[in-house]
Parts: C-alpha cells; sequence; structure tokens
C-alpha cells in the first residue's frame, strides 16, 4: 500500500492533532500535508476554500484528487506551492521530506519550487513565454537550482528532457519558440521543464483537460513515463474519472473543500462508500457500454462555503440523508473491514459494493420517443447538407496578395439528419466541425455546396422573410453558458428576446415563458433573476429554454456539457434526451467527449481534416469501428475502470493534427495511421495517391450465407482501403506492468 | 414526468439561501462597495464636489466680481477686504478663481461627457457595420488624429474665426474645438471593444434568433460597454481640463474678459517674483481639481474591474473595524 491516509480525528485541538501526525507520519513519505487550511476573502465574507486535508505521499507513487470545481483541489495544490496570492490565509502543516514548507517566504520557497516539488499546469498555451526558445526556458529552470552546471551540460540535459518526453528531433527543436508547438507538444515541453531537476514531487493540475482526446492519451503516456524515470510522487488533480483510473494508486475524492473518500483506486471505484463518490461515478456516461441507461444526476449545488458547515455538507444533495446526517460534519472514518478505505459518512457501513447507484440516485427512467420505433427512411428530413465546402484562401503580401494556398477547412459533407433523431460531428480540434456548424448557421447564398434546412435550401434564402422561417425551424445552444446569456439581462428578457422577435404578444409571451420554465426544470420564479445568479447546469437550462422558445424542429448542440461539472453534466443530458423524446426534436450535436456522444446519439460521423472518415449508426461505430482513426480515437478515451484501463490496448497517435494547408494529397490520416505504418510499399502507395471514398460496410460472409434473399446493408460508412489491416505495434501501448492492487 | 422537474429539497434549500441575499449581492451595491473601499477616491470625490460647490457659492462670499477694478488696492497680497489679493490690474483674485474654478469645470465636464458619447456611438457604429464602412470612417478618425489640434485651437480663437468669435464666447469655442480633437483615441477603444463583443456567444445567439441588427446594437453592445464608458468620462474630464489649462497658458485658449485656471496661470508666470500669490492660488485649484479627478479614477478602475485585488481588504477592514 502507498499512500497512507490519517483520519482527522475532531477530539484533540489543532496543535496537538498536528504533533500527533507529525510523529505517526510514515518516515518516508516524501509530502505530507496535515490539517490544511485555506480561507479568502469575498464580498459576502470568508471563503472557507479547503477545510482540512490530510494525506501522505509514498515516493513513486501516483495519488488522485477528484473533485468538482470549487472542491478545492486546485488550491489545495497551489497551497503546497506556496503559490496562493497574500491575502489568502492559509494553516496547517505541509511537510516536504520531513521540512515544513507552510509559512516559508516566497524567497524560501523558490529553492524548492522547481527543484524539489515542480508543477504542470493546466494551460498549455499560456505557461510558456512567448519570447523565449523552448531551450532557452528549459535551461533557465536548470541555471536556477544548479549554479555550476556548465552551458554544454545544460544543453545536453535540455536535449536528454525533450528527448524523454517525446519531442522529435530535440536539438533542433530547442531553438523553437512556443508559438511554434502544438497544444500537446507544449504540454510536453512543460513536463520536461517540471522534470528537469528531477522533482521528489510532481503536481499535476488538469494537466489534459484542454487537449484532444488522441493528445490526452499522448500526454498521459508522457506523464507515467517520467514518473517512471525520475521516480518521482505524482499528485494528479482531475475533475475525470476517467483519466486518473489508469494512472492513480490512490484516490482523493474532495467536496466542498473537505476529503470525504480516500483509498486505494480499486477501493474507491469498485466499492465507494460515500454516497457522493458514489452518485460521481454514475455521473459519467460510458463509452465502452451501448446499453441506454439514464444518468445518474446529483440534484443541487455544492454548498456555499462562506459558512461552515453543521451537518454533513453532501447532505443537501444526498438522496440518504436522515436527521442523523445533519448533526455535526461526520469525519473520515476507516470503512468497515478495509484497511486504509476511508470515507466520511455515517451510513459507510451499510453502502456496499452491491447497492445499485441508480437506485440510490432515483435515475430517471430512460425516454422513448414517438420517432424510435418508426424506420428511419420513413422520417422526414429535418436537415441536408449536400456536398458542403468551406475554403479559406492563404495569402501572403501587404499590397499584391497572392495565393499561396488553400485551408480546406471544410471539404465536400454530406448527410442529413431525419426527425426525431440526435446526430452527432465528432474529432480533433481544427477537424472542421465548428466550421461546419457555422455554415449551417450562417446561410451564405454564394455556398460551394447546398444546405437545406426544413427543406428550405439556403440559395433561396433571399429575402428577410425566407430567413427568418428558416430561422424559426433551428435554434441553438452554446457550449459556454456563461458567454452566451447577455449579462445584463433577467433570464425573462433572455427568454423573451426570441419571442419578441417572433411578433408574439406580451401575454403570450409571458404563458410561453413559464411553460419554457417548467420544460427545462427551473422554477418559475427564477425568472427575474440574472444569469450570474444561477449555477452553471441552470444557465445551461436557461440557454436550452431559449432554444427552445420558438419551437424549433431542430436544435443544434455545440459541445452542450462540456463546460459543466460531471454531476450537473448528467442533469443536463438527460434533460435534453427527454426534450427529445417528448417533443420530438432533431439534434445535431458537435462533441469532443465520445463517452457525451455515444450515450445521447442515434447517428454518428467522424471528421478528420474537413473529411467524413467514418458515418453510420453509433452502436455500430462505437462496437465495430472501421476507420483506423476512429479505432485510435476510441481507444484514447480514458474509462473510468482501473481493471480495464490497466489491461487495456491503447493506440497512441503519433504526432498532431496536420495543418490542413498541408494536408496529404492522398488519404489525409495517411501520416498518422497506424495501419499505413504496417503496410508493404506497394499498399503504402496507394494510400498515398489516392483519396480513399466513403464506401458502405459490406456484411460480412457469415451473414451473407446464413440470410436468403438481398441483405440489408448495414447503416455505416467508412473512407479507407485497409480496414482490416494490421495496426503497428509502435503505436500499441499496453501497461501490462502496473501496480497489482488488492483485489 | 421525471424528477427533473421534482422540486427537491436540496433546490429549496439553496433558494432560501439566495433570497436571503448574502449571496447575491447587486452589482451595484459591489462598484458602491469597492469604491468606498478606496479612501483615496473618497477623497478625491469629496475634493471634487467641494470645489464645485465653491466654484458656484463661492462668489456670494465677496462683494467683488472678476471685472470690477479696486483702484485702492492694486497688486496688494491677501488681506481682509481681498481674501486671496488683488491683481495688477486690481481685480479681485478670489472673484476670479472662482469663475475660473467654474469655467474650467463646466469645460471638462462637456468636453468629458460629450466626446465619450460621440466616441461610443461612433466607435460601436464602426465595429458593427464592419468592411467598408469601417474603412471609411475609421480613415476620418485617423486624419482628425494626424491633425495638429494646437494650430486649429490656435486659428479657430484668434486669427480666422473672426466671425466666430462675435457670436460665441470663447469659453464655448474652445468646448467645441476640444471636443472635435478629443473622442477619437476613446472611439478606437469602444471599436475593438465591441468588435469583440461581437465574438461573444450571446451576441451571436441574438443573430441566430434573427434579432435585427440595431436592436442588437443597443440592447447588447452598448450596455456592456458601460463600466468602460464610466472610467473613459472621468479621464476625458481630466484631460480636458488639462487641455484647456495648457491651451490658455500659452495664449490661445481662453481669451480676457472670460478668465479661467489657465488664464490665471499664464498670466501670472512673469510676476512670480511680484505677485506670487496671482500664481499660487491658480496652480493650487488646478491641482487639486486634476488631482482629485486622477485620484477618483483610481478608485473607479478599482469598483469596475472585476479582476481587482479590492475584495482582499474585504475582511481585513470589517475585521479593524471590529478590533475598534
Amino acid at each position: 500500500m502507498s499512500t497512507f491516509l490519517e483520519p482527522a480525528d475532531p477530539a484533540p485541538t489543532a496543535a496537538e492533532r498536528l504533533h500527533i501526525a507529525g510523529l505517526h507520519s510514515p518516515s518516508d513519505a516524501v509530502l505530507s500535508v496535515r490539517d490544511l487550511n485555506v480561507s479568502f476573502n469575498s464580498e459576502n465574507g470568508a471563503v472557507h476554500a479547503v477545510r482540512g486535508v490530510n494525506f501522505d505521499l509514498m515516493p513513486g507513487k501516483t495519488l488522485g484528487i477528484v473533485g468538482e470545481s470549487g472542491s478545492g483541489k486546485s488550491v489545495t495544490s497551489l497551497a503546497i506551492m506556496g503559490l496562493l496570492p497574500t491575502t489568502a490565509q492559509i494553516s496547517g502543516s505541509v511537510r516536504l521530506k520531513g521540512k515544513e514548507l507552510l509559512g516559508l517566504s516566497d524567497k524560501a520557497m523558490c529553492a524548492y519550487r522547481g527543484n524539489d516539488i515542480a508543477m504542470v499546469f493546466q494551460d498549455p498555451l499560456s505557461s510558456l513565454t512567448p519570447v523565449y526558445t523552448v531551450g532557452t526556458q528549459i535551461t533557465e529552470a536548470l541555471t536556477i537550482h544548479n549554479p555550476g552546471m556548465s552551458k554544454a551540460a545544460k544543453e545536453t540535459r535540455a536535449v536528454e528532457l525533450l528527448a524523454m518526453v517525446g519531442i522529435p528531433s530535440p536539438r533542433n527543436r530547442l531553438r523553437a519558440f512556443p508559438h511554434e508547438f502544438s497544444g500537446g507538444m507544449r504540454q510536453r515541453v512543460m513536463i520536461a521543464i517540471a522534470i528537469a531537476n528531477d522533482p521528489r514531487v510532481l503536481i499535476a493540475d488538469e494537466p489534459t483537460t484542454a487537449l484532444d482526446v488522441t493528445i490526452q492519451a499522448q500526454v498521459l503516456e508522457v506523464l507515467h513515463k517520467a514518473q517512471e524515470e525520475t521516480g518521482a510522487a505524482v499528485v494528479m488533480i482531475t475533475h475525470d474519472l476517467g483519466v486518473v483510473a489508469g494512472i492513480a494508486d490512490d484516490i482523493m475524492v474532495m467536496y466542498a473543500g473537505k476529503p470525504v473518500e480516500t483509498g486505494s483506486v480499486d477501493d474507491i471505484y469498485y466499492d465507494p462508500r460515500m454516497p457522493y463518490t458514489m452518485g460521481l461515478l454514475g455521473a459519467v456516461p460510458r463509452v465502452d457500454v451501448a446499453e441506454k441507461s439514464s444518468l445518474v444526476p446529483i440534484d443541487g449545488i455544492p454548498p456555499n462555503l462562506l459558512h461552515t458547515p453543521t451537518g454533513c455538507s453532501f447532505a443537501p444533495r444526498c438522496p440518504l440523508v436522515t436527521d442523523a446526517c445533519l448533526d455535526g460534519e461526520p469525519s473520515l472514518n476507516p470503512v468497515p473491514g478495509a484497511n486504509y478505505h476511508q470515507a466520511a459518512c455515517i451510513k459507510s457501513g451499510s453502502l456496499g459494493a452491491d447497492v445499485d447507484v441508480h437506485d440510490i440516485f432515483s435515475a430517471p427512467p430512460v425516454p422513448a420517443s414517438r420517432f424510435d420505433l418508426m424506420p428511419r427512411a420513413e422520417r422526414a428530413t429535418v436537415l441536408e447538407l449536400k456536398d458542403v465546402r468551406k475554403h479559406f484562401p492563404l495569402t501572403k503580401g501587404a499590397l499584391l496578395k497572392r495565393r499561396i494556398g488553400t485551408v480546406k477547412a471544410v471539404d465536400g459533407l454530406s448527410f442529413d439528419i431525419r426527425e426525431g433523431e440526435c446526430f452527432s460531428i465528432v474529432g480533433e480540434s481544427g477537424s472542421g466541425k465548428t466550421t461546419t456548424l457555422l455554415e449551417i448557421m450562417e446561410f451564405h447564398k454564394d455556398q460551394d455546396g447546398e444546405v437545406l434546412i426544413g427543406g428550405i435550401s439556403n440559395k433561396q434564402a433571399a429575402d428577410a422573410r425566407t430567413k427568418s422561417a428558416m430561422r424559426r425551424e433551428m435554434q441553438m445552444v452554446f457550449q459556454d453558458p456563461t458567454g452566451a446569456l447577455d449579462p445584463r439581462f433577467t433570464v425573462y428578457e433572455v427568454l423573451a428576446e426570441p419571442l419578441q422577435n417572433a411578433g408574439l404578444s406580451k401575454p403570450d409571451i409571458k404563458k410561453r415563458i413559464m411553460e419554457l420554465m417548467k420544460l427545462v426544470g427551473l422554477q418559475p420564479d427564477h425568472v427575474n433573476r440574472f444569469p450570474n445568479q444561477f449555477s452553471g447546469g441552470q444557465r445551461q437550462r436557461v440557454g436550452i429554454a431559449r432554444a427552445l422558445a420558438v419551437n424549433p424542429k431542430l436544435v443544434v448542440l455545440d459541445e452542450p456539457v462540456s463546460a459543466l461539472d460531471v454531476s450537473v453534466q448528467a442533469g443536463v443530458i438527460n434533460l435534453l434526451d427527454k426534450l427529445r423524446a417528448e417533443l420530438g426534436l432533431s439534434y445535431l450535436m458537435v462533441a469532443h467527449d465520445l463517452s457525451v456522444v455515444r450515450h445521447i446519439s442515434n447517428r454518428v460521423a467522424v471528421m478528420y481534416l474537413g473529411k467524413i472518415v467514418e458515418i453510420g449508426e453509433v452502436d455500430r461505430v462505437f462496437d465495430n469501428p472501421r476507420h483506423p482513426y476512429t479505432r485510435a480515437l476510441l481507444s484514447a478515451i480514458p474509462v473510468p475502470d482501473p481493471q480495464f484501463e490497466r489491461t487495456r490496448e491503447r493506440i497512441i497517435l503519433q504526432g498532431d493534427l496536420p495543418s490542413p494547408l498541408d494536408a496529404p494529397k492522398g488519404c489525409n490520416f495517411a501520416t498518422r495511421c497506424p495501419v499505413f505504418a504496417a503496410l508493404p510499399a506497394a499498399k503504402q502507395e496507394q494510400c498515398l495517391t489516392l483519396e480513399p471514398p466513403l464506401g458502405p460496410v459490406q456484411p460480412s460472409r457469415a451473414v451473407q450465407v446464413v440470410e436468403t434473399g438481398p441483405v440489408p446493408v448495414p447503416d455505416q460508412q467508412f473512407a479507407c482501403f485497409f480496414p482490416d489491416g494490421e495496426l503497428d505495434e509502435h503505436m500499441l501501448v499496453v501497461h501490462e506492468t502496473a501496480e497489482p492492487h488488492a483485489p | 414526468m421525471t424528477n427533473l422537474n421534482a422540486i427537491d429539497p436540496a433546490a429549496v434549500a439553496q433558494d432560501a439561501h439566495l433570497e436571503s441575499a448574502d449571496v447575491v449581492i447587486a452589482k451595484s451595491t459591489i462598484i458602491f462597495r469597492r469604491f468606498m473601499r478606496n479612501k483615496t477616491a473618497v477623497a478625491g470625490l469629496a475634493i471634487f464636489l467641494g470645489l464645485t460647490l465653491f466654484s458656484f457659492v463661492g462668489g456670494f462670499f465677496t462683494p467683488w466680481d472678476k471685472e470690477t477694478l479696486d483702484p485702492f488696492s492694486i497688486g496688494m497680497p491677501p488681506s481682509a477686504e481681498h481674501f486671496l489679493g488683488t491683481s495688477q490690474a486690481g481685480i479681485d483674485l478670489y472673484a476670479m478663481t472662482v469663475e475660473g474654478t467654474r469655467i474650467s469645470i463646466l469645460i471638462g465636464l462637456v468636453v468629458g461627457l460629450v466626446s465619450v458619447l460621440v466616441a461610443a456611438v461612433y466607435g460601436c457604429t464602426m465595429a458593427y457595420f464592419g468592411g467598408k464602412v469601417d474603412k471609411v470612417m475609421l480613415f476620418v478618425l485617423e486624419a482628425l488624429i494626424m491633425m495638429p489640434a494646437l494650430l486649429v485651437v490656435a486659428v479657430a480663437t484668434s486669427g480666422g474665426g473672426d466671425g466666430l468669435k462675435k457670436n460665441l464666447p470663447s469659453w464655448l469655442l474652445l468646448i467645441i474645438v476640444l471636443l472635435v480633437f478629443s473622442w477619437m483615441g476613446t472611439a478606437r477603444l469602444i471599436r475593438s471593444m465591441s468588435m469583440s463583443l461581437m465574438q461573444r456567444d450571446f451576441v451571436k445567439a441574438a443573430q441566430y434568433m434573427g434579432v435585427p441588427p440595431p436592436r442588437i446594437v443597443w440592447r447588447h453592445l452598448v450596455p456592456n460597454i458601460g463600466s468602460l464608458l464610466v472610467l473613459d468620462i472621468t479621464r476625458g474630464v481630466t484631460g480636458a481640463i488639462l487641455a484647456e489649462v495648457a491651451f490658455s497658458f500659452i495664449g490661445i485658449g481662453i481669451k480676457v474678459p472670460d478668465v479661467s485656471l489657465g488664464v490665471l496661470i499664464g498670466g501670472a508666470t512673469s510676476q512670480v517674483q511680484t505677485f506670487p500669490w496671482m500664481f499660487w492660488v491658480p496652480l493650487t485649484v488646478m491641482f487639486l481639481l486634476t488631482g482629485s479627478l486622477a485620484m477618483m479614477n483610481d478608485g473607479l478602475r478599482d469598483a469596475f474591474d472585476p479582476s481587482s485585488s479590492s475584495v482582499g481588504r474585504a475582511k481585513k477592514n470589517s475585521a479593524e473595524k471590529k478590533s475598534k
């Protein structure tokens, strides 16, 4: 067992507790945190962001800190690093190899930061200085802590570091500037800087949240390797239960500034004893499960940390709450029958592995749409795209603009959406998903290709009346619920805007708004509030209500849940599912989270560099992916299941999405394709010169033999010459060596 | 129905919480509190209000006015008869300072307010229409920036503008000329701010709902640059007062018999040795005026800037109060 988490005994005073902790803390822990408390000032009073965090971190082990936004996980890490603003009040003890870090001056902390303890931040785009080369920034970290190191030695070490994090031709790349690297490469450089001085502790604060899934898989791999090479202990902070399942040894779940459950990764995932942990696990859609069941929404929002909770902080949202829960905040206590597994719940003893989370949280039944039983071909078409293209000319020169190339953001897209159907487009950033949405929403008259909305072509949308008729058929829900609502409008004004525009009278508007509020599960008396008085999930509900105001047939969803916390996300997904069934809506969704896509969609299209590489019914595409890119994408998604993660075969794609400017001539994907890499030269030639067309999947021979008569062609098409080709083994990664845990 | 619509105790509890109003604080309250927390800014506001009051009612405390000569006391230092002394010609300095302060504040406020208003309309229009309209309007703006303002002021107020001068008092003429040359910087700033607002999702949402463009500008763009406008008004007022003083100082702004702080300072520079009060009194008033505005500006920035560190002092201040 790696990390040892001490119960916070409420009886002795803080000083005594620290004393006891100091005596009993295992002497070989690199980092031990005791009773860490942080509070900030706000206009409303002091906010207690972290309230009593305790943990010990052993060398070479990984502790995952999981929690929603506002649970205090980032503040904990910043407090350890001594990076909080001076206005924060910090108390407790943080010991690095037995030396106390809290209370050290900023200057004294500099001796530790970047040397014994290093950090990788969330946003790689802003954590490198744009005016210095990458080499300078790595050697800077070396110079500060090793003043005696020679210049040549520093450069050798920098090259070594870049090679370690997997940057090709590291010697040349030393002289490159950050803007010449992609996001994933920059995060690798950040990791290289962090491990430059062989730190004992590496804190990674959401290191992959800003990255695409395929890049996320690469970066997690690099982190894993860096940890193996340096033997550092890692604190991994994340909101994604899938990310930590594969790499953490221990997990600490935080809620309202307090750890509510700690234990080994298997304990937490297979035997959660705190209702919040159970809810979190149930709220995550699974990419590897086809069976349709509603997600578990955790009602309500986290408590306000202005006031010290008098009872369990989760009690207001907990379905199992009893009067005993409101009587004093429970401390972390060992779970009966387990060694290191602790939970802060008075019922942890009775919540075994056999309790179904769907029963506890009363997940809604799966809604059924009246269209579900109708065959797809018989339903009316709501939206149709015919060979839509969007090419941006790339020009050079100030006075005389020469055209030096074309960026093919969207290149010949055709698909249709039927009534009552959810169609999703997935792909990495830069694949042209958003451009496709814009092309649909903007109604350009002079567009390449054609967009038909409810049977009206965009070519006819010349006058305002046709346009407004088309607008009424289709509405949009935006990714960021905060940005999509005017901060100066009340909810009433927000919802009234489209209705006024549609020419409704005042009493009608009022009636409709009340209907809408009810429809999306908001209380009608909230109409006079401003968006900033709502939580993220509620804001997104307002955004959905606004889109539904004019009764559209099709709702365009641009990453509708990616800005929301896991527990809130589940509620919004369930709402979308319910609305589709009850109102017979169609959705066009763009998302990068494939688990969400699998959960909510009927059909899916996978895009790569402006083209659809695979399209079809969601279960067919996800269970039986034919295109190598789809296969890689699916294998890169972390699954919240530690056993599965440990033994899983992962396809790690090499490199990044090529710039659409120098898109390959033949198959777009050839530069990164794991199948292509393993093909003989003659076949490679075909991939490089010819563009594979989108073709239907042929039913397997077995099916043809069994069935008599014409076999229905399955709803799945893909664009690849060699879908059954062998995968290049260099691109496959399996972590069989991962720590065996207690079963 | 699913449990999505069920009224759950958590939401009710949260409601009670929100209703009790210690969670939601109106934005105006926050801005007011933050401003009041900056003691310098409050002092600035007090000084500015005091000076404004002084410029309007100060005249009632003395029997003299800015035009009456006192042949018995020429170039006298401050005395009971003349609170701040008299000029070389025997005019009461107190009366002139009151008058000059009023003219300076008037010029400052009018130029500050109107130029920001012009800038807001011009900038928003430019950003909203874009394309050719933007290019033409931007060209006009650049041309005005490049025009030598000093020369135009000199010509308009002295030599070339004879016709104008007959019909208008010199302070009004100066206001007009200052206005023409003071709004461009703000207009460019507002243009770029509105352009970034146009990219925000809520503006896009309104467009996709088919809301007509002028309504988008009026309902979504203008309110959202409001805090910038407030800041720019105080800055514009300071700028205008300083410009008036500078122009009058070199003799091309306000003309006698109109009097302003700049005229007083300019007229007294050669007599610092002989009549020091003639120089130091208007200079002190001018410093108080612009200084108080600068102090206020700092507090306003604190109040409107969401990322300000003003919050950090919230608790400490109240804690101090309690300990007292």
